[in-house]
This record gives structure tokens, sequence and C-alpha cells, in this order.
């Protein structure tokens, strides 16, 4: 196995790995579809809580981000 | 503390939300692009230090809600107490307004009234005496121009300054029935009679309203329903041509050209082996880099379509369609999402909740899809750039006949469900003719060119990895030797597919593989058909067109100019990616809806398919292609599904309003 075969090996792991992370992060958040500069505006009014438990959301959130 | 932003539409809260909190939601110069509630702490920088929370709420123009948006507005402000209320007050239209402002008052909770857009009353010489107004009205108002973010700090220091006060109302609705119609009706016209006496204490304007201006003239000519369809075709060809047949080519050849040598590197540094070779060089960096290819002809576009946005000429757009949606059964606010729906059908889809009557709303989510996408450009632009020399023609029929489908599908819908024409209003403001901002345009391009790299680097990456997987073993996990690619795990499952395919002029499996991963994401497309034919190897960089002209991609995809059309159109009216359903799904909150909103997508990307290659093969050959009788069975067999369903729809439709029959089931 050639240093380059090595390289590639690892390069395409990691990438397969970042790719899935980063989608499985995006779902866990919600997001509908990935990568989609308007997905914010995509709120379900009655099904993720935004409308109904606005409070219990934000007190997740920090300040000073 | 929690201060929420609520006013009219298009007042321009969700630009001060932005400004406030530095986030970038989407923001336009229509009313209704913000349908859900968001929330974020405002910067720092405005609060003084105290901890403040900015929520961003959909447009309203009363307390009473009429669509499940405007639902939220006052639901969250009667129910979940803010701790004050920022009233974003659209200062070109102060008595209109200010009867949801005279609403807020009444709540109890701290007000204080943004006198937003500013700049353009300075310009037209309107002016408005605020301390009058704030005395009036028991509460600061503030002039603000949150695009320039000027006014906002005030804002939010009065909010700040108000917290744990409460608020005095100027007026008080008398105490009536809300059940009793009239009561309700008397009591309005008494709050607006209130309004427009405030208005002309404090308002002075130098131009009336009543006054016919250049842009009432400019207007005349850009809504009139003839010549305004023939202006704004005009305009989407122009689109078209500058981002896919003039300057978006020119920059792509740039960049392919990058992208293949890189390809070519890559497949240089693994010749040992080639298996690996094969997986990276040509499934990951071939496949993700066709659709990247196609990147700048996106970017072309829609920067394009954000200055046609921010001039104001979309919301005219939205004018000339409006009587011809209503003809069809839709509501004339099924124009918003069908505009969303060109970048992207989950927002789209989303969109529709602007739209109060539940049939219309479940119509429009179940079409807006027919208009091509983002994710559709770069297959559009790889079959317009192959098989008819990158005409722009074939994008502006691919959105216009998008729109006939719309229409017709709308009657369908309408016709099946033995619905009724109603005369319905559609309320939409003119934003201001203006030059349109350049900067405006660019962030909004580099947002979608962010999307489309992201989506690019994950999902179709993903899914390219996947297809060369496929393609390279068969089901014993061995590796399919050269001439035997039908043995392959994908040739397996997309076969029977391609099967149902051949009437329509593509039935190659990997054609057939290609329009199934679109269903994940629509670019899957151009990244399969680039996994399979290896196709990059037909792109000439030089011109983004394929080698040899459509004679010798025939010989590898098994199109002829006629299929390629009838290919393009099949993946563009079939339905959307998963997303876009399970947002269909979640707006229409019926499983009988969804289902026919599937189906009917299937019926007519096969229908429209199968015409287009059996009449244009006959139109070039003389003869029908091959399958037309079994093609006609199949589209047979759709129109009964069809008529079978409506009966059963107006049956049902009988059984639950007729009287009679219910009496005669409660003797029983």
């Amino acid at each position: 196995m050639t240093i380059n075969t090595v390289i590639a090996v690892i390069a395409l792991v990691l990438i397969v790995f970042f790719a899935i992370r980063y989608i499985w992060k995006e779902k866990k958040r919600g997001t509908k579809c990935i990568g989609c500069p308007v997905a914010g505006n995509c709120h379900d009014y009655e099904g993720c809580g935004t409308s109904r438990t606005p409070h219990k959301r934000v007190e997740k959130m920090t300040f000073g981000e | 503390m929690r201060i929420a932003f609520a006013g009219n539409p298009n007042s321009g809260k969700t630009t001060m939300y932005n400004a406030l909190t530095g986030r970038s939601e989407k923001v336009g110069n229509w009313g209704g692009v913000t349908v859900g509630m968001k929330e974020y702490p405002i910067k720092a920088e405005y609060t003084g230090g105290t901890e403040a929370i900015a929520v961003d709420l959909p447009g309203a123009y009363s307390m009473s809600p009429f669509t499940p948006e405007e639902g939220i507005t006052s639901e969250y402000v009667r129910d979940e107490h803010p701790d004050a209320i920022v009233n974003i007050v659209d200062a070109t239209n102060l008595s209109r307004s200010l009867f949801f402002t005279t609403q807020l008052l009444e709540l109890g909770i701290p007000v204080v009234v943004a006198l937003n857009k500013d700049d353009i009353n300075e310009k037209e010489g309107t002016k408005i005496d605020e301390k009058a107004l704030s005395q009036k009205l028991n509460c600061p108002v503030i002039k603000t121009t949150a695009i320039e973010q000027k006014g906002l700090k005030d804002v939010i220091a009065a909010a700040v300054e108000l917290n744990g006060k409460n608020q005095k109302a100027p007026y008080l609705q008398a105490d009536i029935d809300l059940h009793d119609k009239n009561a309700v009706d008397a009591e309005d016209r008494k709050r607006f009679d209130y309004v427009n006496g405030l208005v002309k204490d404090v308002e002075v304007r130098a131009v009336k309203s009543s006054e016919t201006t250049k842009s009432d003239k400019v207007d005349a000519i850009l809504t009139n329903p003839i010549i305004g369809i023939i202006i704004f075709a005009a305009v989407m060809f122009g689109v078209f041509w500058v981002s896919q047949t003039w300057l978006g080519p020119l920059v792509a050849d740039w960049l392919v050209g990058y992208i293949e040598m890189f390809q070519e590197w890559v497949a240089s540094q693994l010749e040992a082996t080639p298996l690996l070779s094969t997986i990276i060089a040509d499934g990951i960096v071939g496949g993700v880099g066709a659709v990247v290819g196609f990147l700048p002809l996106v970017m072309i576009m829609y920067f394009l379509i954000a200055l046609l946005e921010d001039c104001g000429y979309m919301a005219r757009v939205s004018a000339v369609m409006d009587p011809i949606f209503k003809r069809v059964g839709l509501s004339g606010k099924s124009v918003i999402p069908i505009i969303i729906g060109t970048g992207c059908g989950v927002p789209a889809i989303m969109a529709c909740r602007t739209i109060r009557d539940e049939r219309e709303r479940r119509a429009t989510a179940m079409l807006t899809t027919f208009i091509p996408c983002g994710a559709k450009i770069p297959v559009i632009a790889l079959f317009a750039g192959a098989f008819f020399n990158g005409a722009a023609w074939v994008s502006t029929i691919s959105y216009f006949l998008g729109l006939a489908l719309i229409f017709l599908g709308a009657l369908l819908v309408k016709a099946v469900t033995g619905y009724k024409y109603r005369k319905s209003f559609f309320i939409m403001e003119f934003p201001k003719y203006k030059a349109p901002s350049l900067g405006f345009a660019f962030k909004s391009m580099m947002e979608r060119a962010k999307a489309y790299i992201v989506k690019a680097a994950t999902i179709i990456l993903i899914c390219n990895l996947v297809v060369q997987l496929m393609q390279t073993y068969n089901w014993q996990f061995q590796v399919v030797e050269e001439g035997m690619e039908n043995t392959s795990i994908l040739a397996t499952i997309a076969s029977p597919f391609a099967f149902l395919l051949i009437p329509l002029g593509f039935g190659a499996w990997q054609l057939a593989a290609a329009a199934i991963t679109g269903f994940i994401a629509k670019e899957n497309v151009v990244g399969t058909l680039a996994v399979c034919y290896g196709l990059t190897s037909f792109i000439d960089t030089e011109e983004l067109a394929l080698t040899g002209g459509a004679n010798q991609v025939a010989a590898a995809m098994g199109l002829t100019t006629v299929s390629a059309l009838a290919y393009l159109f099949f993946n563009l009216y079939t339905p959307p990616c998963f997303a876009a359903i399970g947002s269909m799904n979640s707006e229409m909150k019926s499983r009988g809806w969804l289902w026919s909103a599937i189906g009917l997508q299937l019926c007519t990307g096969y229908s429209v398919a199968f015409l287009v290659n059996q009449f244009g093969t006959l139109f070039t050959t003389g003869s029908f292609a091959p399958g037309f009788i079994p093609g006609l069975i199949a589209i047979a067999l759709m129109v009964l599904v069809v008529v079978l369903i409506s009966r059963k729809i107006r049956a049902h439709f009988d059984e639950e309003y007729s009287l009679h029959q219910a009496a005669k089931a409660s003797k029983a």
C-alpha cells in the first residue's frame, strides 16, 4: 500500500465522516432542507413547539453569541 | 427581558430583527415572507448590557387572525406576555397600521411604536409629528429606518426602560358580544374612525394618495393582464439567457476546467489502486464536481432574481398572476409560494400557510413544486447545454410549463373536489420602485452559493459515493467486471423502473437510477449521471457542452434530442425531493391530500414526458416512439383513477351536506 493510498483512504473516511456528522446535526436541529438559506423560516407552527413553548426554547439560549 | 416585534405585513419587522440580532433571516419587499416565529438575543450594543431577546412575529393586520401565521402573532402577544412590544409601523401608511397599534395598546403590555421607513417619508415630503402621536397613544414613538439601522438604539432603550410598567390604552373597545358580527363590524368602524382622526392630527402629506404618480403609470403597464405577462416572459427569458447562455457558462468554463484538472490529478495519484481511484476520482470528485460545475449559473440567476425582487418588479408579477390564480381555484396569495419556490420548494410549501382557505392552501402546497427550484437548475442547464446548444428557451419553457401545469393541476383539483368559484380578495402592497441594491443581490447570491456548496459537500457527496459503490459491486459484493455493468446492485435495482420508462423514451437503468436518486436531492440527477456515464469526460470545458454533439451523447446515454427533453421534464415535474414531500405532509395535515399530491405529480411527470417523447418523435421521424400503446394504457389508467377518486369525493360531499339524507339517516 503506497503513501498516496493511505492518504486517500484517510481523506475519504474523514470527508464521509464529516458529511454524515453535518447531516445528522442538521436533522437533529430540525432543518428540513439541508443547506437551504431560508431554512430558518420553516418553523412548524403546530409541531416543533416554536409557537407553543417559546420560553422553554429560549431559556436554553446563551447570550452574547 | 423578552421584546416582541409585531406589526403589519411588510412593515420591516424582520429587517429590524436582523439588524438587532445580527441574524440573516429571509426578508422581502412584500408581505408574508415571515410565516413562523423567530427569537434571538439582541446585541449588547443596543441593550446597554440588559439581557433581551427579540421575538420576530409574522405580520398581522389585527388581533383577530385570518390566517394561521396571523394566529401565531395574536396568540403570542396575548398569551405569552412579552415584557414589551415593539410595534413596527409602516410610516408611509399610517392610517392602516395604527388599527393594529391601538389593539396592541389595549393589552396592558408596554408598547414602543417604531415609525419605520422614515427615509421614504422624507423623500416624499410626508411629515409625521411623532411627539403629538406619542402623547395621543400614551407610548414612545420613535422614527426609524431599519434598513439603514437608524433609530434602533432608541427603540430598544425605550423598550428596556418600560420593562415592568403598565400600558395605558388610548382607545378601549366597547364591551360587545363578540359573537355578534354586526356589533364587531360596528366596533371596528369606530376604531378606524378614531385612527383616521389621529392621523389627520399628526400627519401632513405633500403627495396625496389620490394623485396619479409616475409609479402608478408604470404599474398600469406592468400589471396589465396581457402586456404584463408578455413583459414577465421577456424578463425571465433575459434572466435565463444571461445566467445560462451567456455569462453563466463563461464563468462555469473556468470552474469546470479546474474541477477536471483536480479529478485527473486525483486519478493519477491513485493509479496503483484502481478501485479507490474509481470511488474517489469518479464517484466523489466526478459526481460532486459535475454538480458544483453549475454553481456559477445558479449564482448568476439568483443575483438577477434578487435585483428584480429588490427593485419592486416581482411584487407586480404577483398582481398579474392574481386573477389567473383565482380563476383556476387557487388563492391570489398562491403567487408568493410559487415565487419562493424558484429558490427552494420547502420554504415555498411552508409559505402556503398564509392562505386562509384550507382547500386553496392544500392545493397550492400540492402544486407549487412544479416551478423548478434551484436544485433543478443544474439538471436544466446540463440538458440545455448537451442537447440544445445551451439555448435559453429550454429554461424559459421549463418555468412557464411549470406555471401552466400549476394552472392545469389547479383546475383538475377544482374539478375533482367539486369546488365552485369563490370570490376572494388578495391585497398586496406594491413596494416603491427603487434602484436595486447590488449589495442585497450579492448577499442573496452568496447565501444561495453557500447553500449549494453545503448540499454538494454533504448530501450529494454521500449519495454519489453510495451510487458509485452500488455501481461498482454486485450482490455478491464482488467488483463488477467491464461489460458486466448490468449485474451491479444499482443496475438490478433500477432496471425494473427503467422498464416502466420505455414509453417515455429513456429505458436505460442509468437514467432510471439518476431519476430515483433525484428524490433525495434533485442535483443528484446530474451527479448520478456523471457517475454512471463518466459524464465529465463528455463535457467540453471550453463551451460547457457535451463533446460530439447530441448523436455521440445519444449513443452513450441512449437518448435522442426529443427523449432528452422528455427526461428533463420527467425530472422537473415528478414529485420533489423527500424534504419537500415532508413539508407537504406537515402543511396539508391530511394523508389523503398528501398521497393525492404525490400521485398527481407522478402522473403529471409521466404524462408530460410521454407526450413530449411520443409526439416529438412523431414530428421528427414520422412514427411514434417504442412503447406508445403501453404508455397510452398507463395514462388511461391514471385518468380512470382520477375519475374514481373524484366520484368518491363527490359522493362523500353529498352525504356530508345533504340535509335530506342526514334527516333520513337520523330517523333510521
